[in-house]
């Protein structure tokens, strides 16, 4: 074999932790590796040394994009490789796609690729975009991507995007690419296209490393998994041979139920009504558009879509952070339209928020003073306006231990807490209300397969007390598997509700990219209770539904 | 792509990091000092500054002609003696403390400390909030002027023990909520109409002045004095000031309660609810949205607040140091900010500042009197020590504000954060 990248015994200690503990990882060249675990598992840390963001406490990187030389004994021949800065990197030929695009938005496909490396005329003095269109479009038909050279960046689709990053890497001479959690932003069909990008890549002779967190996507893209765990390689795998159960062991280090098992909802009052509401983003563009639903006590209501298409501005008019323009919001059959947030929460509103380092947490306060956040005008936290912080101490410290935070300190700052424990923290705390009403808005993102299941648990709990749950979530499997009914958005509009358990992956992405419901076969609306109507008269019948999707 | 790369950076030390990492590092050590650190960082920057300023001593003394060398160095005589002049400077301030505690110059030193501490913790509030009140100078302004005016009103109803207690109570009081009230207007002004407070409280501080020159000029002018100001309060009027013979403008009652409202202020901002939301507020707006927090009603207050403690310091100059309130008050309200900056916006800590700060002021009256360094060359002498120890602080604050998440693209903070960043 032969490999392009060679991470030889990497050891990564920041100060009071080790991210990387002895990590030997070897990448074959042209092909696709997973670099698959939990949050904090060293994931980033080894990519970064990779690129040349860290340098490692010990160890050695080997790269070559043509493929290492080895010695008689089978040593690698090359020299160790040092990169002071990503530059070093990028000119040893990786290139890194980082989660968040870095594309100026009103230039175009070709200026954004070309930039800081643009090709030059009248002796360098001016740029030479017909050479710079050219040597996009070339690029572009080499490896049988499809962008367009003079689209801008705003112009194109998420997908498009991801895709003008990684010719931004090609262009300046990646042979090894990494990619950083890759999916995250992409609707179904785009993760398929990329996939199949990757392909195209790999058959060209690049190499492809990515990080991910996602099971099924490591299995499905990969051609080997490497499973990181506490910052230790805990075995390489090839995806041929392995399972999604083996792999999620090897990620967890026990076994873990990866459904989750939903009994029957048993749906009852209406909780939290929706009613015709519309608001507006913080540009003043519409961004929800007259959305009506009601969730029941005892049912999980979710809403799927594409981030951006109106989820958070409307969990933000149902939680009392945004005005609407139109329409009313009630709980428990009280209107609720214009009071505050702290209103709502005293009448039984929980709401965990999507941006938790933003929103849910004061990254300054420890988790003491954050326990006390939403309730601290409220007994038994505040007598009198005055806080007792022995309680808040014994608050935090029971949340701390029912939701397993680490490290298991009240008086630790949010800010030095992983993502995922920052995540477990607001869980605990937003549960422990005791909410008849609870809005989770992507409450498992970034965090690890342990703690997710754990919250999908306590989700169905509550909602088995009787209590309401609006879920959003761009996981399909999140909101498919934890949902009653299932709503999705696009562009601010509801454009349909259906049985979680009756439609396809497919189907859904189909409604998440906008096709209208009638174009979808088989995506039956579900009755909601109020408004009895029998939607499944209609529907193709099912053999040709798959051959359509099939065909697509 | 050759091997030769690698064989040339395999044997190279650390590498250079860039200037741009080198400051990050340095805001970062600055953020996670500890007291004893901060400490000795203050203690080191004030030494330098010293430092600084004794070669500016004598390169002034040289580029001035006199009679005879007060200090000479190497054979080379200088026209000032900088030890004689930061002798004065620090020490002069508390005069001769051990033979008599209470002597007059350490006095000024003490009703100088005092209004410092009220409009340091007025900013400090502030601060707290994220709001930043530059207009402590005009809340000071029309609290004095209110209390020098209501204070003479009943002057004449009460007199004796009893009118001390009243008055300087009814004093105090009106100081504060005048001061409180203007101090309202800028914080509704930022909650309901957007407008920049930095802004508006500067323009209320021109306000102030004019309207306060009008009043102690016009209608409320002491008809028996050519300046412009109010008549004189009576000596029952003022705080009483048992413990230094012979003076009238420094009261260790006025200390007391300043230090008291410090700690006061203190205890509000930790350990009520009132306090949480002024705190989430000031640091992370958007989560005390989250918690319910009306960021509105919560700048309003903590403004109010903020007014009514720089009015506190100005019915506390009329009722010690000036008497009577007369115009061209001097700039508390501004040196407010500094003290607050110097005790990194902790209202205990702006007991320390205004007390250096009260030390340089009185010393700087040493220094003019002892010696013949112009007052200039003292200004410049005590900017040289707050910049020096404020300075640290100062960028204790801008590295807090500087979000780890954006640099690098988040991936300095990948241990903490790792995964847990995505779209």
């Amino acid at each position: 074999m032969t490999e392009a990248v060679r991470l030889d015994g990497i050891t990564k200690r920041f100060p009071g932790v080790v991210a990387n503990d002895d990590v030997t990882l070897s990448v074959e060249r042209g092909t696709v590796h997973a670099l698959l675990g939990e949050n904090g598992a060293g994931k980033t840390t080894l990519m970064n040394v990779l690129y040349g963001l860290y340098e490692p406490t010990e160890g050695d990187v080997y790269v070559d994009g043509d493929g290492l030389t080895y010695d008689d004994e089978g040593a690698v021949a090359d020299a160790p490789r040092r990169f002071d800065s990503p530059r070093d990197a990028i000119d040893a030929g990786v290139g890194m796609i980082h989660q968040h695009f870095m594309l100026v938005d009103p230039m175009t496909v070709a200026e954004n690729i070309t930039l800081g490396n643009e090709p030059r005329k009248w002796g360098g003095l001016a740029v030479d975009r017909a050479a710079a269109r050219e040597a996009v479009l070339d690029l572009s038909e080499r490896y049988g991507f499809d962008v367009e050279p003079d689209a801008t960046i705003e112009d194109i689709g998420v997908g498009v995007q991801q895709r003008v990053e990684i010719l931004k890497a090609l262009y300046r001479g990646a042979e090894i690419l990494i990619l950083d959690e890759p999916t995250a932003v992409l609707t179904p069909q785009e993760v398929e296209d990329l996939f199949e990008v990757l392909e195209e890549l790999t058959d060209a002779g690049k190499t492809v490393i990515f990080i991910t967190h996602k099971l099924g996507e490591a299995l499905e893209a990969a051609d080997e998994v490497t499973v990181l765990r506490d910052g230790k390689n805990v075995g390489s795998v090839e995806t041929a041979g392995t399972t999604r159960e083996e792999l999620a062991e090897l990620m967890v280090g026990r076994e873990v139920m990866l459904e989750t098992e939903t009994p029957p909802a048993t749906p009852g009052a209406p909780t939290l009504t929706v009613d015709g509401v519309s608001a507006n983003d913080e540009r003043g563009v519409t961004a929800v558009d007259d959305v009506s639903f009601t969730v029941r006590e005892g049912e999980v209501f979710g809403i799927a879509g594409v981030d951006g298409n109106g989820q958070s501005e409307l969990v933000e008019v149902v939680t009392g952070l945004r005005k609407p323009t139109a329409g009313a919001v009630a709980l428990e059959g009280t209107d609720v339209t214009d009071a505050s947030r702290r209103a709502r929460t005293r009448a039984g509103m929980a709401y965990i928020p999507e941006d938790r380092q933003e929103r849910g947490l004061v990254m300054d306060f420890d988790l003491s003073e954050n326990g006390v956040l939403g309730s601290q005008h409220d007994a038994p936290f505040a007598q009198g306006g005055r806080l007792d912080w022995t309680y808040a101490d014994d608050h935090a410290a029971d949340i701390i231990e029912e939701y397993d935070v680490r490290p298991p300190d009240a008086t630790a700052e949010a800010k030095s807490l992983s993502g995922g424990n920052q995540q477990k923290f607001i869980v605990g705390r937003e549960f422990a209300r005791d909410p008849a009403c609870i809005v989770a808005s992507h409450p498992t993102r970034g965090v690890d397969i342990g703690s997710t299941e754990f919250i999908h648990d306590r989700l169905i709990d509550l909602r088995d007390e009787g209590r309401a749950v609006l879920l959003v979530s761009s996981k399909l499997d999140e909101v498919r598997g934890l949902s009653d009914r299932l709503a999705v958005m696009y562009r601010g509009r509801v454009v349909d509700v259906v049985d979680p358990d009756e439609v396809t992956e497919e189907q859904l992405g189909l409604l998440m990219a906008g096709e209208e419901p009638e174009d979808v076969p088989r995506a039956d609306p579900v009755a909601d209770a109020a408004d009895a109507t029998d939607g499944v008269a209609g529907t193709p019948p099912a053999d040709d539904a798959d051959a359509e999707v099939a065909d697509d | 792509m050759t091997d030769a790369d690698g064989d040339g950076s395999a044997d190279g030390g650390p590498p250079p990091r860039s200037a741009r990492d080198r400051a990050f590092d340095v805001l970062d050590r600055l953020v996670a000092a500890s007291a004893t650190e901060r400490l000795l960082i203050s203690g080191s920057a004030l030494l330098l500054s010293v430092a600084i300023g004794f070669l500016l001593i004598l390169a002034a003394g040289r580029m001035t002609s006199c009679d005879a060398a007060a200090y000479s160095l190497f054979g080379v005589g200088f026209c000032y003696d900088p030890i004689l002049v930061y002798d004065s400077l620090f020490l002069g301030a508390f005069g001769d403390f051990f033979a008599n505690p209470l002597n007059g110059q350490f006095a000024t030193t003490v009703s100088e400390t005092t209004v410092l501490v009220f409009t340091g913790v007025a900013v400090a509030v502030a601060f707290k909030a994220g709001v930043f009140n530059i207009g402590g100078q005009g809340q000071l302004v029309f609290g004095a002027l209110a209390s020098a005016l209501v204070v003479y009103a009943l002057a004449g109803a009460v007199s004796g023990l009893v009118g001390t207690v009243v008055l300087v109570t009814v004093g105090v009081a009106v100081g504060a909520l005048v001061g409180g009230l203007y101090g309202a207007i800028p914080g509704a002004l930022k909650a309901y109409a957007d407008a920049n407070e930095v802004i508006t409280t500067i323009m209320l501080n021109f306000v102030a002045t004019s309207v306060a020159l009008y009043l102690a000029g016009g209608p409320f002018k002491d008809p028996e004095s050519f300046a412009n100001q109010t008549r004189r309060l009576p000596e029952y009027a003022l705080f009483p000031q048992p413990l230094f013979p012979g003076r009238t403008d420094a009261s260790l009652l006025a200390l007391a309660l300043a230090v008291a409202v410090a700690v006061g202020i203190a205890y509000l901002l930790r350990r009520t609810a009132f306090g949480y939301d002024v705190r989430t507020s000031g640091i992370q707006p958007e989560a005390a949205e989250y918690g319910g927090v009306d960021a509105a009603r919560t700048v309003v207050s903590s403004m109010a607040l903020s007014g009514a403690l720089a009015g506190i310091g100005g019915a506390v100059y009329v009722l010690t140091i000036a008497g009577n309130f007369q115009t061209g008050v001097p700039d508390y309200g501004f040196d407010g900010i500094t003290v607050s900056i110097l005790a990194g916006n902790n209202p205990v800590g702006a007991v320390a500042a205004a007390l250096l700060f009260g030390v340089l002021k009185s010393g700087s009256i040493v220094v003019d009197v002892g010696t013949d360094v112009p007052p200039q060359l003292v200004g410049v002498l005590r900017g040289l020590i707050v910049l020096f120890v404020a300075m640290p602080e100062f960028f204790r604050m801008i590295g807090k504000r500087v979000d780890v998440r954006d640099r690098l693209g988040g991936s300095r903070d990948a241990v903490a954060t790792d995964g847990g960043e995505e779209a």
